[in-house]
């Protein structure tokens, strides 16, 4: 689509989104806080970290940040196929 | 051998230096000494050093003064002075890598790939510059060694990580530095402290030596105040590298005899939809160059806003495993900010972060297909000009967003699948604002063709801070 020089350009587009072939995902509903809070305690025992009681509350603020972002990437429904992207050379 | 008192050494590009050292009509102890007693006068106020290198950049200008005298040839950035961002290996320096805890690392062997390679070419190290602690950060703040400052207003922060890269560049102190871009570490700084900066496609130049950060996303390059240092820069840092195991094995293509080829016929376009501008100045910068260039289509970036999703994903993941056994044994040694989300990043499941890597190789596919209809795409490289120093919040259209996270918005889908970018800061009143070049991989000749076109038409230019 042409576009107009402007001030305010209009969200045209020269062609359409991808539309996904696959049905969305089974995603699971990102956890609650209460959750997030028991998930750092489990995994800071499991991976030996030590969290002070003053860091807490950042360490779980960032792990809702965390699971609310990765919530867009599970969405969206890959095929069983898809490879991922790591940089290996045998 | 007189010097020419007309040479404005402080802001002489890296192109005019290597010319007056290579005729004799400077010498390149005279060049190293101006640019160390600029660094004395000024850091002070930009807090872009952790280190000079002052002993070693003289004997570098002396040795190059007496090969020009012996009439050896002499390489394209002759006597040219340049400092890298703290995460590069520097020999006889511990790689801070803007923490405290790197301190205690014995002094580097040997230097980076790339400070090797710019000192084949003739270029001169003067120091290594501050960054965001281990480059997880987008504002160029530090709290273990203050804030880089940025040049064009003191109380502003320059971006990040390669803050330091950007004030130094943007204030006049060395023609061209190096920084690192995971997420838009050289982009972001380059738009709000007004330099360009160059990321070329994941793989190009070699990272062999520089401590990381996410290596699946980690990309090194250089900030410069022109094009034409951006490419000389570059293309002395081309080249395989078999110590750096994701560098491609890719011939040296040169782009600096191509930056004055004609641009017409490339097929330019804007990307719309999550990249559309929601303030003025970014706006403003997109439109210019749009105009400038003829652009004469948007273009769909499809799922952006997922794509920057999985670089998060990833990052915090890859860049919380990379510090697993230091976040043990010193956690309470991290900046605060960076230690909390690193230990989030610990807990990131497996799972997901497998289908990021996924979806990072679908997203890519999609993009590819883009550049049959396109060879540019131009996009905003930040949403705002420079914040103030420790601002929480900045205004995005109608909503407020934080500072801290969000800078990288726009750039973060493009590196996501390395695509090479060049960032363009368009000299507004009275902060800069850049805009992102980006084309298909392995076309940073495009980009620093259209750089150059737009600085030829005087709509882009690194602006001389007024101090």
């Amino acid at each position: 689509m042409k576009r107009k020089s402007s001030r305010k350009p209009k969200a045209a587009r020269a062609k359409r989104p991808v539309r996904l072939s696959q049905k969305k995902s089974t995603m699971a509903k990102p956890p609650k806080a209460d959750n997030i809070a028991a998930l750092v305690a489990a995994n800071a025992q499991a991976l030996g970290l030590n969290i002070k009681p003053e860091w807490r509350e950042g360490v779980i603020f960032n792990l809702g940040l965390i699971m609310r972002i990765a919530a867009l990437v599970d969405e969206f429904a890959l095929p069983d196929d898809a490879e991922t992207a790591p940089i290996y050379r045998a | 051998m007189l010097d020419t008192p007309a040479f404005d050494l402080e802001f002489a590009t890296a192109a005019d230096i290597a010319a007056a050292v290579k005729s004799g009509r400077i010498s390149t102890q005279s060049v190293v000494e101006a640019a160390l007693a600029r660094i004395r006068n000024r850091d002070p106020l930009l807090n872009s050093f952790t280190a000079v290198t002052e002993k070693r950049a003289l004997a570098r200008a002396r040795a190059i003064d007496e090969a020009r005298a012996e009439g050896k040839k002499l390489g394209p950035l002759a006597g040219v002075p340049f400092a890298v961002k703290n995460l590069f290996d520097v020999a006889g320096l511990s790689t801070l890598a803007g923490s405290k805890i790197n301190r205690d690392l014995p002094p580097a062997a040997r230097d980076a790939t790339l400070i090797e390679k710019l000192e084949a070419a003739d270029a001169i190290l003067v120091g290594a510059l501050n960054m965001g602690e281990y480059a997880y950060d987008f504002t160029g703040e530090n709290v273990h060694d203050g804030p880089s400052r940025n040049p064009h207003d003191l109380n502003r922060i320059t971006g990040g990580s390669s803050g330091g890269s950007g004030a130094a560049v943007g204030g006049g102190l060395v023609p061209f530095a190096l920084g690192s871009d995971t997420n838009g570490s050289i982009r972001v700084p380059s738009s709000l402290c007004g330099t360009l900066g160059l990321k070329p496609t994941y793989g190009r130049l070699s990272r062999a030596r520089t401590f990381p950060f996410v290596t699946s996303l980690d990309h090194l390059g250089p900030l410069a105040r022109n094009t034409r240092d951006l490419a000389l820069a570059y293309d002395a840092m081309q080249g395989f590298d078999l110590d750096d195991p994701v560098c491609a094995d890719r011939a040296v293509e040169p782009v600096t005899p191509h930056l004055d080829e004609s641009i017409d016929g490339l097929r330019i376009a804007v990307a719309s939809g999550y990249f559309k501008c929601k303030t003025a100045e970014a706006l403003t910068a997109v439109d210019r160059v749009a105009v400038a260039l003829g652009a004469d289509r948007d273009i769909e970036i499809p799922q952006a806003e997922r794509a920057r999703s999985a670089a998060f994903i990833i990052t915090a993941s890859e860049g919380a495993s990379l510090h697993l056994d230091r976040l043990r044994k010193r956690a309470a040694d991290y900046d605060p900010a960076v230690r909390d989300r690193l230990i989030a990043g610990t807990m990131t499941p497996a799972s997901l972060v497998v289908k990021a890597q996924k979806f990072r190789r679908w997203y890519r596919d999609q993009i590819l297909k883009l550049f049959a209809e396109v060879d540019v795409i131009l996009a905003p490289a930040t949403p705002c000009t420079a914040p103030l120093i420790g601002q929480d919040m900045f205004e995005f259209g109608e909503a407020k967003m934080p500072v801290r996270a969000n800078l990288g918005i726009y750039t973060q889908p493009f590196s996501f699948i390395g695509l090479p970018v060049v960032a363009v800061p368009v000299p507004l009143d009275p902060l800069p604002i850049a805009v992102q070049i980006i084309t298909a991989p392995w076309r940073e000749d495009v980009a620093l063709r259209i750089a150059h076109t737009l600085e030829t038409k005087g709509v882009v230019a690194a602006p001389r801070p007024s101090f």
